[in-house]
């Protein structure tokens, strides 16, 4: 018998923060459900905001083309018509169903409770790369970071920026204004950022440190000197009064625990039926994760497969609504009052 | 020393990062997986010294850990 009070279940919780992850959330408010939206990572978006947030993307409907980040952005304001709690930073890393048929669910933060859950876990979980230098470990919850979620923390502060893609150099001008010194440190000279980015790097005051690779961290709690090791010729180079590091390498991904759930899994995906459903009742999937006969990843069909999956959860947990929604035009109106 | 390279075909996630850091190395099918377009991914061709650095770039970019190199060849 669970002791947990019926309040504290969400109607639905979403796994995985992507493009799909957020339109499930905020089909699941259209269906007048609570929720809860979880992703390892401390911002929505996914691999679209991670990996390639300039990108333009061509077959998203109603949009000749669009860059990923903005379709985050328009994702989450659209989520944002309705209550849903983010629950961001944590990974889960076990689900156990409950006697009443619910379900805890326990991330490396707290535990959730709710009466279903939607998969849209893309890949995995996406970590953040590494600097690798060996006593990284040790300033990890000091001064090293790996996202930025207040740039006023960086507000005259010494600022190294590890890396060279598009993140690294965009926080390198991001910073520039605001902080005091912003070194950007690269194995190479050219940078695979966005080329207007870099032409703006290369009039900025930001100070670039090419051919260089981080070779340890130097300080006492939290690092002070950053020192380098040449890319090519057996030189170093030291940083001093470093205030913050930045490590901007990249990610990787995992599916992680979600192999140890009780899932049918086949070739790396969650098998699903036409409901969206697992083999495990109230549990679906959704997005790229799920697979079934005839799938297609793309993130086109997860927008298609999230009502699909809200709505057959909505009549799980309350038998009396129908699968089949109103349309938004008459939800929404409703909403507003006209 | 030489450098071979090739694609992991089962971990790839086709979330295309690959191309843009290495855009003489690699090149995607049309369900969007990645390959090597040095020897259609067979990964028994020397990277040549040229794009060396872009393969690094390839490799730390590729969340999946696909990108497999090798300092001999791969088959």
């Amino acid at each position: 018998m669970s002791t947990i009070s019926e309040e504290k279940y969400y109607d639905t919780t979403i796994i995985g923060g992507g493009p799909v992850g957020i339109f499930t959330a905020f089909y699941a408010g259209m269906r007048e459900m609570s929720v809860n939206i979880i992703d390892s990572l401390p911002i929505l978006g996914g691999q679209l905001s991670t990996l390639y947030p300039e990108k333009y993307i061509y077959d998203i409907a109603g949009f000749p083309k669009i860059r990923a980040q903005e379709l985050i952005d328009n994702l989450i304001e659209q989520m944002e018509q309705f209550p849903v709690l983010k629950s961001l930073g944590e990974s889960v890393v076990t689900i156990t169903k409950l006697d009443n048929g619910y379900f805890e669910i326990e991330t490396t933060i707290q535990k959730h409770y709710s009466k279903t859950i939607i998969i849209s876990a893309g890949n995995g979980s996406f970590t953040p790369k590494l600097a690798g230098v060996p006593n990284e470990e040790h300033f990890k919850d000091a001064n090293v970071h790996y996202f930025v979620q207040n740039m006023d923390q960086f507000q005259s502060k010494n600022v190294a920026i590890l890396g060279g893609g598009d993140s690294a150099v965009d926080w390198a001008l991001m910073l520039e204004p605001i902080a005091n010194k912003v070194y950007l440190i690269h194995r190479r000279d050219k940078f695979r950022a966005h080329e207007h980015s870099v032409s703006q790097l290369l009039q900025s005051k930001v100070e670039i440190v090419t051919p260089y690779r981080p070779d340890r961290f130097v300080g006492d709690s939290k690092v002070e000197q950053v020192v380098l090791k040449h890319a090519k010729a057996d030189e170093q180079k030291v940083l001093n009064d470093i205030d913050d590091v930045l490590v901007n390498f990249g990610f990787i991904s995992s599916l992680g625990p979600i192999a140890n759930w009780g899932l049918e899994i086949k070739e790396q995906s969650i098998v699903v039926n036409s409901k969206m459903q697992t083999n495990i009742e109230g549990i679906y999937a959704v997005g790229d994760i799920c697979t079934y006969d005839g799938k297609v990843k793309l993130i086109a069909t997860g927008f298609g497969e999230a009502p699909i999956a809200i709505s057959n959860a909505k009549v799980s947990i309350n038998p009396e609504a129908t699968v089949q929604p109103q349309h938004s035009t008459s939800i929404m109106g409703a909403k507003e009052g006209f | 020393m030489a450098q071979y390279t090739k694609v992991n075909r089962t971990t790839c996630i086709a979330c295309g990062s690959c191309n843009p850091n290495a855009p003489d190395l690699f090149n995607y099918t049309a369900d969007g997986y990645a390959f090597c377009t040095l020897d259609d991914n067979k990964g028994c061709t020397a990277v040549p010294d040229d794009f060396l650095d872009d393969l690094e770039d390839a490799v730390e970019g590729c969340p999946s850990g696909s990108i497999l190199v090798s300092d001999s060849p791969f088959d």
